[in-house]
């Protein structure tokens, strides 16, 4: 018996992200904090560490909500002030 | 192997061994909601998509995150037949799917958060009585076959286009039922006041809503025959902290008024705006015991600025309280809180079979 597969062709998403950089030594480290409980302490703890560990700095924080996309503003903040982010989905 | 790509794996096309277990064989692939399927053969695509020889089959109606699957009228209706559905549902399914993709209803939140909630479509006007679709005694289920397999054909879009599977596009901490298949209509004909879809600018001779939100919580009252005690009930089952609502001031409620508290209402001559003002004034917390309760607050900047003792309304616009008309006899309403973040999306349904004669054209 011949069926349809049910799942469809794949668009290519809207957006893609950046390749992470080889060495994050002179790097500016951003976090951007989804506001679920607890995030703002495990991405500053995480940046903290990959801060000791690599020499890259933690120059921002920003905040979102967890359940709609980020601010066009805040982005473009971030993307002028940083080289990578930190950030988390959910709770 | 029992399910094997006819020439390569991006072939629509699969083989499958006879006498094999489809619904196992659906799930080596990642596939099926856990139920029975109708294999979706080729004749039986073919035959759902006869009725609508005017419009392309592979025409992307929509894009699902979070796979970013292309929805096409295929690819709708082979999940349709997989889920029981006739060719006259077709059209209903596809405008949920397109209500689904609209940015307003925030699919990507819906399908990732790990909240219960469900797309529920409402079925309105004349496609509801022409395709067989349920609003009366027993609405919400079971046994209609339009509602069953019209809400379990959007599910198994959501699972296989969408790619919202439990642990991967979907993290619901604890599932739902609804998530099975959560489709009525609205009874307007039992209804006092004119259809919903009119109430949000869609004059169309038929319609689908659809509204993202939890299971729907009874509320029983046998006794009133005065609209205010029958609706202090309804706003109790909106005004509490158990519901994900509850912190997010843009949140909706649909209220499904059973036909006989709809009748109390408009014989004591309140409007469906009397009902949405009165609920909206009644379902009311102090804003020290939402504070309380949650630290993280969607809230609009006014109510920020309420003081504790302050009645705070459970959603911030009484436009957020939609009411419909549903079920049969007797005294049972239900509160249908949505997820939050979200907003509830009506579309007309554009359909040859579905257009009339009256004149009257979809929005």
């Amino acid at each position: 018996m011949l069926i349809h597969r049910p799942d469809g062709d794949v668009a290519t998403p809207p957006a893609q992200r950046a390749p992470s950089p080889a060495v994050l030594t002179g790097r500016r480290i951003g976090i951007l904090d989804n506001r679920k409980p607890n995030a703002d302490i495990l991405l500053e703890h995480l940046a903290d560490r990959l801060s000791e560990r690599t020499g890259a700095t933690v120059v921002h924080t920003a905040t979102k909500n967890a359940a709609i996309p980020c601010e066009d503003q805040v982005l473009g903040l971030l993307a002028e002030e940083v080289d990578v982010i930190l950030t988390g989905t959910a709770d | 192997m029992n399910v094997d790509s006819v020439d390569d794996p991006t072939s629509i096309l699969l083989q499958v061994d006879d006498g094999i277990d489809l619904v196992d064989a659906l799930i080596e692939h990642g596939w099926g909601d856990g139920l029975p399927v109708v294999a979706p053969t080729p004749e039986r695509v073919e035959a759902m998509l006869a009725g609508y020889p005017d419009h392309d089959p592979d025409e992307v109606i929509a894009i699902l995150p979070p796979r970013f699957g292309e929805a096409t009228r295929r690819t709708l209706a082979i999940n349709a037949i997989m889920a029981g559905c006739r060719p006259e549902h077709l059209p209903v399914l596809e405008a949920a799917v397109r209500a689904l993709a609209h940015p307003d209803l925030n699919l990507r939140g819906v399908n990732a958060t790990t909240h219960c909630v469900a797309p529920l479509v409402v079925v309105h006007g004349e496609v509801a009585r022409s395709a067989g679709y349920h609003g009366g005694l027993g609405a919400f289920g079971p046994c209609n076959r339009a509602n069953a397999t019209t809400g379990r054909a959007v599910r198994l879009v959501l699972l296989h286009v969408a790619g919202a599977t439990p642990g991967d596009g979907d993290a619901s901490t604890q599932g739902s039922p609804t998530k099975y298949g959560y489709c009525v209509a609205e009874n307007s004909d039992a209804s006092p006041w004119p259809a919903y879809p009119t109430t949000v600018g869609v004059e169309a001779v038929s319609a689908v809503t659809v509204h993202c939100g939890e299971a729907p919580h009874n509320v029983h009252d046998m006794e009133s025959d005065n609209p205010a005690r029958i609706l202090d009930k309804v706003a109790s089952a909106m005004a509490t902290t158990a519901q994900n609502n509850a912190c997010i001031s843009r949140g909706e409620y649909l209220v499904a008024l059973c036909p006989e508290h709809a009748a109390t209402c408009a014989e004591a001559g309140w409007s469906r705006r009397d009902v949405t003002s009165y609920l909206f004034e009644q379902a009311r917390l102090p804003a020290a015991e939402l504070r309380r309760a949650f630290a993280l607050r969607a809230w609009a900047p006014w109510m920020d600025r309420l003081e504790d003792d302050a009645p705070t309304p459970m959603t911030e616009h009484p436009d957020n309280i939609r009411v419909m008309v549903v079920g049969g006899p007797g005294k049972h309403s239900s509160v249908i809180p949505s997820w939050g973040m979200t907003r509830s999306v009506t579309l007309p349904i554009l359909s040859e079979s579905t257009r009339s004669g009256t004149g009257l054209e979809p929005c």
